[in-house]
């Protein structure tokens, strides 16, 4: 049974539409992260969800309960908000037991529910400050705390972390996934932050201008985009694309290109099938940097691996990896060395191109076209 | 500590500005100071001395004889009963329009619906309708209402009046607040007014405090509403002053004006001096955020 099912749902100001018609299911459990550019509507979806903002058109259901037209305090939602919301006339104690009050729970019962919460997240200590007394990062755990206390049905998260720093953020991710594996909880949660996506979610939905594009787990996402603005938003640095043209060479289907240097190369297609349609068009290959690197002996039996000479144009070492700029077809290529392997800036160096993950796309809908 | 080196035209220019500073608060000062002076003479005095000569000892009798046995028109009992009447309109006046400004800025900050900036504006043309303008409408209002010459009457008017200003004053200070933490307490299952008194209150009292200087200080000092709307035995204490004042059996008693003025004066000033420093705070409370 799913936990939340969002069905159909439609949200219009005047004339905006912001959200077109999202569909959307959540087993209980679940780990659900919205994600996508600013103003693509991941936050009004998540209000409408919380019920903070009423909906258009369509159905939200939390369980087997249509909560479409339900004030937010019926829905048995906890929220951990951006800006974490703390009551600032509370001390933390009282913050974590204020859901608990309004419900009338005892007051035993209360203390002990604030204890579970904050040996959970190891506030015991801070439970008599005030928020204006706490770091950001206790902050943060406060609310998660104040969220955890009422054990809602749903959880949302709005953005929780990209108020702290980039360490701590790292640090509370590592602690949100934790206590998502420890509770089972169903969390859907709202970011920008591919990474944070990417290593959280059991499933993205990745949306745009009210729409949702797709919706997968981390990997789906990652190896099988639907179009190219997912395969441009996840991942970092970001999915090269190279307009460049299907040919049938010797070897079957592949895409022709042109170095730096103005010589032609010819790259094998993994999926000549599917794009035998598509001959003699115009496409855009779609390839991670991490596919173009330098030779590696074992791969290069691999039918679908080449190696090409490549004028390397900028070096930039990140310590693990060194990301090299170099150009095919008029853009810019990024690529993913290793350190080791020498690349001076202006020379022409051999790479080695994997295409077993290349993609492909109509450079005008920007729809991939050898999806299975 | 380092120590900014200054040179002797920016020191001399530093000293100036501290000279032109304080003949501005002297200029200030010089009429209290008069005004004191005089309180504390007696009528010969008065009229032997100058208006700065010190009086010859401290003489309380004009201060005693204001309070309780100068002629106010007809009766000759001083301005206490007056005091007593402007505590009387003051206190219900000011508490009644700042919770009510509360609770309008609430709503219009936190609660917004279809029209609510709409009916914020108007009611912000209400800071500048002049007093003049609605006297007679509200002398005929209060008749209708059995209110008239009436406490309670003169307590409606100054709230009515107040509330364009009091809810400003809140709005733009609750506009400042999160609505993050509205929502979170919706969430958490909080309703209108249980949001109001347990979260949005408690963080109020710099507003609170500037709400009540400034309703205090308008409806206390208020002449035109005492003496249009209030009877005889209901005028404020402004009101008062003016009759006594007004009134003279032989020779105008100076010190006694005075002393009447000076007391009349001092409520404000105490309320201000107490909670002065919240009141330039709160004034500038939301400008800067953080």
């Amino acid at each position: 049974m799913a936990n939340l099912t969002i069905d159909n749902v439609i949200k219009t100001y005047g004339q905006t539409e912001v959200l077109k018609g999202i569909n959307i299911a959540i087993e209980k459990g679940e780990f659900l992260i919205l994600v996508g550019p600013s103003g693509c509507g991941k936050s009004t979806l998540m209000n409408s969800i919380a019920g903070l903002e009423d909906v258009t058109g369509g159905r939200i259901l939390i369980g087997d309960t249509d909560v479409t037209q339900a004030a937010p305090k019926d829905r048995d939602i906890a929220m951990v908000f951006q800006s974490y919301a703390l009551y600032p006339n509370m001390s933390v104690r009282e913050n974590i037991a204020f859901g608990l009050e309004i419900r009338k729970v005892p007051k035993p019962e209360r203390e002990a529910e604030v204890q579970r919460v904050a040996s959970l997240l190891q506030i015991e200590h801070l439970l008599d400050r005030k928020p204006g007394q706490l770091s950001g990062g206790q902050r943060q755990r406060v609310a998660m705390g104040r969220a955890l206390a009422r054990r809602p049905k749903l959880y949302l998260f709005d953005e929780p972390l990209s108020n702290l720093d980039a360490k701590l953020r790292v640090e509370m991710r590592t602690e949100i996934k934790k206590l998502h594996q420890r509770l089972g909880t169903t969390i859907v949660y709202v970011t920008h932050d591919q990474i944070e996506a990417m290593t959280l979610a059991d499933r993205i939905a990745v949306m745009r201008a009210g729409e949702l594009l797709q919706l997968g787990s981390p990997q789906e996402i990652y190896d099988d985009p639907a179009n190219q603005f997912v395969a441009g938003f996840m991942g970092s640095p970001a999915m090269n694309f190279v307009p460049c043209r299907l040919v049938a060479g010797d070897a079957g289907l592949g895409v022709e290109i042109t170095d730096g240097n103005g010589n032609p190369a010819w790259l094998p297609v993994p999926n000549p099938e599917r794009l035998s349609g598509h001959a003699g068009q115009e496409v855009v290959l779609g390839i991670r940097p991490e596919m173009i690197t330098d030779p590696v002996p074992h791969k290069a039996e691999d039918p679908l691996v080449r190696q090409v000479p490549m004028k390397v144009l900028v070096t930039e070492p990140t310590g693990a990896d060194t990301m090299l700029v170099t150009e095919i077809n008029g853009v810019e290529l990024n690529c993913r060395i290793n350190p080791g392997y020498s690349t001076p800036v202006g020379e022409t160096v051999p790479l080695m191109f994997d295409m077993s993950k290349a993609v492909f796309f109509d450079p005008n809908s920007e729809a991939r076209i050898d999806r299975a | 500590m380092v120590k900014s080196q200054q040179t002797f035209g920016q020191q001399l220019l530093r000293y100036g500005l501290y000279a032109i500073l304080g003949v501005a608060a002297l200029v200030y000062l010089m009429p209290l100071w008069v005004m004191l002076l005089t309180s504390l003479k007696d009528i010969e005095e008065i009229r032997s001395g100058t208006l700065f000569s010190l009086p010859g000892s401290l003489n309380f009798d004009a201060w005693s004889k204001a309070w309780s046995g100068a002629c106010t028109g007809s009766t000759c009992e001083g301005i206490a009963p007056f005091f007593g009447n402007s505590f009387k309109i003051v206190i219900p006046a000011v508490a009644i329009s700042t919770l009510i400004g509360a609770l309008n800025g609430y709503v219009l900050s936190m609660w917004r619906f279809r029209g609510s900036e709409l009916l914020f504006g108007a009611m912000l043309v209400g800071c500048f309708i002049p007093f003049q303008v609605i006297l007679l409408p509200m002398a005929r209002m209060l008749a209708t209402f059995g209110l008239a010459n009436t406490t309670t009457g003169l307590v409606a008017v100054h709230i009515t009046y107040g509330i364009a200003f009091t809810t400003l004053f809140f709005r733009n200070f609750y506009v400042g607040l999160p609505k993050e933490l509205i929502a979170a307490a919706r969430l958490d299952g909080a309703g209108f007014f249980f949001i109001f008194r347990r979260i949005v209150l408690p963080l109020s009292t710099p507003i609170i405090v500037v709400c009540v200087i400034w309703q205090f200080t308008q409806i206390w000092n208020d002449f035109l509403f005492g003496v249009v709307f209030s009877g005889g035995d209901t005028q404020p204490v402004t009101v008062a002053l003016n009759n006594l004042v007004n009134t003279s059996f032989g020779g105008k008693e100076y010190n006694v004006d005075m002393a009447a003025a000076l007391m009349a004066a001092l409520p404000t000033l105490v309320v201000y001096v107490l909670a002065g420093k919240y009141f330039v705070r709160g004034l500038t409370a939301g400008a800067v955020k953080g």
